[in-house]
């Protein structure tokens, strides 16, 4: 059995050292240094701590299942909320209490009142002399603050109580500003109106007193030890004249400047060049009679009475200064290594740029933008595209709407695009261009003008000069009028060449383009966009026209296009899609001499290498649909696939060649993959099925894959031609009705047409990987050509042609086998397995929510703070009303008891009273009875 | 004993003749017209006058084909014929007198002259060709439904496989035939179930060379147009010409069943063309395998067409593909023909879509083993180099498909050379495809050790949404899979339609410098860089 709690607390008492012996004075001496207050400190503690040992109710172990332990977390050593004190916190939320809800309790139902805001009122800390003193410095702040620091005229001043300007103050006898006034005045007379403040007071003091004053100053009292307040006045006094010294320079700089600005319109006449008439007399005299700084020729504009003239004159004051030259720094002239550089500089950015495009990473912002709104899901997204990227071809949406589709196929390569590149860059270089086009074409017009006063054209490189030289060759005609009106359709193009000779077309065209350059009328603009649009059509009019107009007038004509094309893009782009839009309605398969020209014209102003273009991609893909689609029936068909063979090559080849060139030259440093080498699976078949159906002897088998038409009537060559075969005629495209021995002569240009065209599209697609597929089947049909079963029929220069084709074929052949390696195309790094297992949480808390999805793990915790804000809140509102009830309760008590109070007292009172009148009745009775 | 519907259809049926009557419109004409009435009326009014029917009969085998006294007099006669049937007048009542016998003889022996007559004029093409149809299918309900005496009533089974045998062999009947389909066999049950009966027995009796063809093509016509069989029992409830009594024999889907199978199977005997095959074959998963009691004995006529080649294969696929599908049927080589059918001109053919579906369907399984699979990949591959974009288009991506399908196969897109000294060996030296084009067995080509350098090859096509596609077999394969059907249905005219129809956004590029040479340029020395166009070509 323990023992009992006395006795346990007196032994603690005693172990602690608080009762029983007290140590000797030696060990207190050894035991510590420490002072008497340092003991004292230990023993409340001590006690502290043996009273908390004994009281169990004062500490309470927090509610179960709040015990941790160290497997799950180390708050559990840190000991915090181990322990509840509720005694400490029940007293603190009780004094909190009393200190807020008690007292608007009793302000309850008051109104008004009076705050006591002095200080230290209700402070019970302070010391009365500590208040006095708080009280005091307050007040001289207060006073401090308000007044001016910047015055002039002292605060302190001021307050003095004065009498006409004199000080009561009795320090001194007499309390006069020792200083002296008389300096300042003479310094400057004039000035005494604007220094007001200053004299104010002095005006007030009489002048006899002042006098005297300069006079006592001096002799009297020169030795006598300044007071402070004298001191003070002093410094007082200098600082002001200090601050009066400043005032006078600024006046003085102030009348220099207006002298200064009274001279300046001579000086900007000056600087004019004597643009301005000398100032007037009136502007002069006006000058002069008013003196102040004001501008005299706005002054005399001010003063002149026509108000009209004079805004007038105003603006065009103002439009002057605003088209006024900045004088620059001229540019030195450069040398002839500077420009090359430049100009090489110059490609190369432009050939930059064609080969970005060329890689299709040209991101057209727009483009992509539209694409993504276009078809909601757009191709941002992952998850999004997984139904719609690829499906780009968008069959879905073609079935819908039933042959205009709206293929996303591109969305497909937008989707590339977005990965692959930034728009900025490209925004950019594109705002170059055409600012670089744009000098291009003034440059070139420029040229052009020149020329066009000229005689004769020089040989310059540019289009317009070449343009000028047909004219010039054939001497443009005297009679050709110099004005034209400015054709807005093709109607009115018409109208304005008729009986103009073709020859002078470019002329015509040239005049028109100067006549209306934009630089030249604000609506010239437009004049001319839409005059482009009509020379596209009237270049493809030309070319359908019976008597075929020389190649030369077309070739300028597409020179012209070209240069109209380089400032307006968009209208002629919008000419040539809506000429290919008709050869895709009304005769995809049957193209006209129009159609290949504008095809032609299609493929040297728009550069062919990019990866989308919205005017050559669907020009190739119109000529590949001829290749693929139509099955040549006749010579004329042949011909005309011959041409877009042509065609095709050249586009895939890339760029212009002669244009690539002239790059070359300049850039052949750069160590370009240049140009694009498409690949068009239709030329090669429509050449192999025209050397088939054209072989003098039939094939037994027809090698390759190539679909093999044989048509209708044979076109075998079945004359021997001799001699040479010059080249196809550009007019050899329309069907025409030809003696046998023509028809065999164009049988063989066709073949060797088409012998050439494998050879150049050999040495097209040299390096592609699967040449060897591709070209073997074309060797093997050569070398049928070459065989004896053809060779009499062939006239020598084809054979020739053909022997050095299959040659070659066969070099190429024999080098994509040497070069052939297996794909390895998925030289990507690994992708990362998806995975589902959960992330491992180094200190990981079962309370918390590790929640992947950041919203709703906001959620949860917002909505877990507000359960324990409640829930906090309740508590505080619950003791809030115990404590308000007690405290009701309280003051019940108390009134009653003080009720009860006066209610023992008033009885008491009444009963002495009553006692005591009692006594006197007694006394009187007695009396009474002591009289009987 | 009338039937309540025939005065209204006979007065419509005049009403009809009176504009063709007046058409030729004669005085001649009119007073024919209104002895032939005379003539019709005494008839009925009695039996003395039966003579009019010979006379009735000589007017309409009348030679004239304009003569509308012609149609007139058929009609009429149609009149009187029905009437007679319905009153039983056409019936050899047993214990009656030899006269009556006679007349009853005489009479039928008229009918049976009528119903050639009407057979003529239906075989003649002119307006009285509906005409004589209608008359005739009257005559067969009429005849299905006279009153019973004695003898059982049935089908008029003889009349109407008359009738048949004019439409089927007739050379240039497409409107009799189109109005028979419409208005009978396919609105009546009976007719339908008879008509395939007799089909089957004109099919097999055979015919003579200048009439076979008329005959396949009319029946294919016939057989084609015809609705499917009811879809269940209920259904079968519109009667022409069958009795009351007999109808319950004809309440089973079964047997329509088997008589259109027995019909068609007739047919396919019967040496079809080219054309008629594929048209057959087009129907077949819709239409002519449900209506069979026994799919597998299409299997026949499919494998035969599997054989034929070219787009005939194609076509059959999808029929095989049904009864592998739905019978369960075991084809044997199965791949080995699917492998021989990816021909060269399967990238051009007009059923390239339907094909490639299929294809798709055939080869979803992640059980083939990766030498097929792969044979497909490359030979597509190699076919692809000379199909059109829109070709192109279908292939990649279901290669892609596959690929992801049959990792194994991804070889052909990815091999490295571990071994050095295979790669020393490797060096200059030559390497052909492993691939062997023309093995027909889709597991022995090889084609799993070689790589597809023909897609990598179109990864530079012209166009460049099919070039952008063509790259995805080089990119990562991070999608699942992409969905064919979205690839499929292309072509040059939608894909041109999809690039004009795309607006203008931004100004499109323009190339910076201006060609010396064009067409012929002016620099008459020719330069090693000139343009093809200009090398080439005379522009004079």
């Amino acid at each position: 059995m323990p023992p009992s709690q006395l006795k346990r607390l007196k032994a603690t008492l005693r172990a602690e050292g608080i009762t029983g012996a007290q140590p000797s004075k030696k060990i207190r001496k050894k035991a510590g240094n420490g002072t008497g207050n340092d003991r004292r400190v230990q023993r409340t503690t001590a006690l502290q701590n043996i009273r908390e040992q004994f009281n169990p109710f004062e500490v309470t172990a927090l509610g179960r299942g709040r015990e941790k332990f160290q497997v799950t977390t180390n708050k559990t050593l840190s000991g915090r909320g181990l322990k509840g004190r509720p005694g400490v916190t029940k007293s603190l939320g009780e004094e909190n209490r009393k200190n807020t809800l008690l007292l608007e309790m009793q302000r309850r139902k008051k109104v008004g009142g009076i705050i006591d805001r002095r200080f230290g009122e209700n402070d019970p800390t302070m010391t009365p002399e500590e208040r006095m003193l708080e009280r005091f410095t307050k007040e001289k702040q207060k006073r401090y603050r308000n007044g001016a620091v910047f015055d002039l005229e002292d605060g302190e001043e001021e307050d003095q109580l004065t009498h006409f300007g004199q000080t009561l103050s009795f320090d001194n006898g007499k309390a006069i500003d020792d200083f002296e006034e008389g300096d300042l005045e003479l310094l400057d007379e004039d000035d005494r109106s604007s220094d007001g403040g200053l004299n104010k007071r002095k005006r007030g003091q009489s002048p006899g007193l002042e006098n005297g004053n300069d006079g006592d100053d001096g002799n009297e009292l020169p030795e006598r030890k300044k007071s402070k307040a004298e001191v003070m006045k002093e410094v007082i006094a200098k600082s002001k004249f200090h601050k009066f010294e400043r005032q006078q320079a600024r006046d003085a700089d102030e009348e220099l400047r207006e002298d200064l600005d009274k001279e300046l319109p001579n000086l900007l006449g000056l600087l004019r060049g004597g643009n301005l008439p000398p100032p007037s007399i009136p502007d002069l005299m006006s000058a002069k009679v008013d003196g102040s700084g004001m501008n005299p020729a706005r002054a005399a504009m001010m003063i002149s009475t026509d108000k009209a003239q004079a805004d007038k004159q105003y603006d065009m004051r103002l439009r002057e200064m605003a088209l006024d030259r900045r004088s620059k720094p001229t540019e030195r002239t450069k040398t002839e290594e500077e420009k090359a550089e430049e100009e090489a500089r110059r490609l190369q950015e432009l050939e930059e740029e064609r080969l970005r495009r060329m890689r299709g990473e040209v991101s057209d912002g727009e483009e992509e933008l539209d694409a993504t709104e276009g078809n909601g899901i757009g191709g941002d997204d992952e998850e999004a595209d997984v139904e719609n990227f690829g499906l780009g071809p968008g069959i879905s949406g073609w079935k819908q709407q039933k042959g205009l589709d709206i293929e996303d196929e591109d969305e497909f390569v937008i989707d590339d695009d977005l990965v692959a590149n930034d728009s900025d860059g490209s925004v950019e270089t594109e705002s170059e261009m055409s600012v670089l086009s744009e000098d291009d074409e003034d440059r070139e017009f420029l040229e052009g003008l020149a020329l066009d006063h000229e005689a004769n054209g020089g040989g310059s490189r540019s289009a317009i000069s070449s343009a000028k030289r047909t004219g010039s060759e054939d001497g443009p005609n005297p009679t050709l009028a110099y004005t034209f009106p400015c054709p807005q359709t093709h109607k009115e193009l018409l109208e304005t060449v008729k009986g103009v000779a073709f020859k002078d077309l470019p002329t015509v065209v040239r005049r028109i383009r100067t006549l209306y350059h934009p630089k030249l009328h604000n609506g010239n603009k437009e004049k001319l966009e839409q005059f482009s649009t009509a020379l596209v059509e009237h270049l493809a009019y030309l070319a359908d026209q019976p008597d075929h107009p020389p190649f030369l007038i077309l070739e300028s004509l597409i020179r012209h296009v070209h240069s109209l094309a380089k400032t307006y893009p968009e209208n002629i782009s919008r000419a040539f899609r809506s000429h290919l839009k008709s050869i895709h309605e009304n005769r995809p398969l049957a193209p006209t001499a129009a159609d290949l020209v504008i095809l032609t014209a299609i493929g040297s102003i728009f550069p062919t290498s990019d990866h989308f273009h919205k005017v050559v991609t669907p020009a190739i893909l119109s000529m590949a649909r001829y290749l693929g689609q139509s099955p040549p029936t006749s010579l004329s068909d042949l011909a005309v696939g011959a041409y877009l063979g042509t065609m095709c090559l050249q586009v895939c080849f890339g760029c212009f060649p002669d244009v690539s060139c002239a790059r070359l030259m300049l850039t052949d440093y750069l160590q370009y993959q240049r140009l694009s080498k498409r690949y068009v699976p239709e030329v090669m078949n429509y050449v192999l099925n025209a050397l088939c159906i054209l072989a003098p002897a039939r094939l037994r088998v027809v090698p390759g894959n190539f679909p093999y038409h044989e048509p209708a009537s044979p076109l075998r060559l079945q004359n021997a031609v001799a001699g040479h075969v010059h080249c196809l005629r550009f007019w050899d495209i329309l069907p025409q009705e030809l003696p046998d021995g023509e028809k065999s002569r164009l049988k063989a240009a066709l073949i060797e047409t088409h012998v050439t065209l494998i050879d150049s599209a050999a040495e097209l697609w040299a390096g592609k990987s699967a040449f060897y597929e591709v070209f073997e089947p074309a060797f093997k049909v050569l070398q049928f050509l070459a065989g004896k079963e053809c060779r009499k029929w062939l006239p020598s220069g084809t054979k020739e042609k053909i022997g050095m084709t299959s040659e070659k074929l066969q070099r190429l052949l024999k080098q994509a086998r040497l070069s052939r390696r297996p794909l390895a195309l998925h030289y990507h790094r690994p992708l990362a397995i998806r995975t589902s297992i959960p992330k491992f949480e180094d200190s990981y808390n079962p309370d918390k929510h590790y929640d992947p999805d950041r919203e709703r793990a906001e959620v949860g915790r917002l909505r877990a703070e507000y359960k324990r804000e409640r829930k906090g809140a309740l508590r505080e509102l619950r003791k809030d009303a115990n404590f308000i009830a007690r405290e009701l309760l309280r003051e019940k008590k108390e009134k009653d008891q003080e009720y009860e109070k006066k209610y023992k007292r008033l009885v008491a009172e009444i009963q002495g009273e009553e006692g005591h009148e009692r006594k006197e009745y007694e006394r009187e009775k007695r009396l009474r009875r002591g009289k009987r | 004993m009338l039937d309540p519907s025939t005065p209204s259809k006979k007065r419509k049926r005049g009403d009809n003749t009176g504009p063709c009557k007046l058409d030729s419109k004669t005085a001649d004409d009119n007073n024919a017209q209104s002895r032939i009435l005379q003539l019709e009326s005494q008839i009925l009014e009695s039996r003395r006058y039966y003579n009019n029917i010979a006379t009735l009969l000589l007017i309409s085998r009348g030679d004239d084909p304009q003569n509308g006294e012609k149609v007139a007099a058929a009609v009429s006669l149609c009149r009187v014929f029905c009437r007679l049937l319905a009153n039983g007048g056409m019936l050899v009542t047993t214990g009656a007198a030899d006269a009556e016998a006679m007349v009853v003889r005489w009479l039928n022996e008229r009918y049976d002259d009528y119903s050639k007559v009407l057979l003529t004029m239906l075989k003649e093409p002119n307006i009285s060709q509906g005409t004589a149809l209608t008359l005739l299918m009257r005559l067969v309900k009429d005849e299905g439904n006279r009153p019973k005496a004695g003898q059982e009533r049935l089908f008029p089974r003889k009349l109407y496989s008359r009738i048949l045998r004019v439409v089927l062999e007739a050379q240039c009947t497409s409107e009799a035939r189109e109005e028979l389909v419409r208005k009978y066999i396919n609105r009546y049950d009976d007719i339908r179930i008879h008509t395939m009966a007799i089909i089957y027995e004109l099919a097999t009796e055979g015919h003579p060379l200048e009439v076979l063809q008329a005959f396949i093509s009319n029946t294919l016509s016939v057989l084609s147009s015809t609705q499917v069989t009811p879809p269940s029992k209920d259904d079968i409830d519109k009667f022409y010409a069958t009795p009351t009594e007999n109808r319950s024999q004809l309440s089973s889907i079964t047997a329509y069943k088997k008589q259109a199978q027995q019909a068609w199977l007739a047919l396919f005997k019967l040496g079809l063309s080219k054309e008629q095959r594929k048209i057959i074959l087009g129907l077949i998963s819709s239409k002519i395998a449900p209506c069979f009691v026994k799919p597998e004995l299409l299997m026949d006529f499919l494998t035969d067409s599997l054989n034929f080649g070219g787009s005939m294969s194609l076509l059959a696929l999808s029929g095989l593909f049904y009864l592998i599908q739905e019978k369960n049927l075991d084809y044997p080589m199965f791949y080995q023909k699917l492998y021989i059918m990816l021909d060269a001109s399967i990238m051009h053919s007009r059923h390239r879509s339907r094909f490639f579906r299929l294809l798709d369907t055939f080869l979803a399984s992640t059980h083939l083993p990766a030498a097929l699979v792969a044979s497909f990949i490359k030979k597509l591959s190699r076919l692809s180099l000379q199909a059109p974009p829109a070709g192109i288009v279908v292939v990649v991506p279901w290669i892609y498909n596959l690929l992801k399908r049959h990792p194994t196969c991804t070889f052909m897109i990815h091999r490295e050379i571990h071994e050095k000294d295979r790669s020393e060996q490797l060096r200059g030296e030559v390497m052909n495809d492993p691939f062997d084009f023309d093995e027909e067995d889709p597991v022995k080509t090889d084609a799993i050790s070689s790589s597809l350098w023909e897609i990598q090859m179109l990864q530079a096509h012209y166009h460049p949404n099919v070039a952008t596609l063509a790259r995805i077999i080089s990119e990562q394969f991070t999608k699942h899979s992409y969905n064919t059907e979205d690839f499929l249905d292309h072509s040059y005219a939608t894909m041109l339609d999809m690039e004009l129809s795309k607006d203008i956004k931004k100004p499109p590029v323009v190339e910076s410098e201006i060609p010396e040479k064009i067409f012929t340029g002016y620099c008459k020395e020719a330069v090693q860089d000139d343009p093809l166009i200009v090398k080439m070509w005379d522009f004079t």
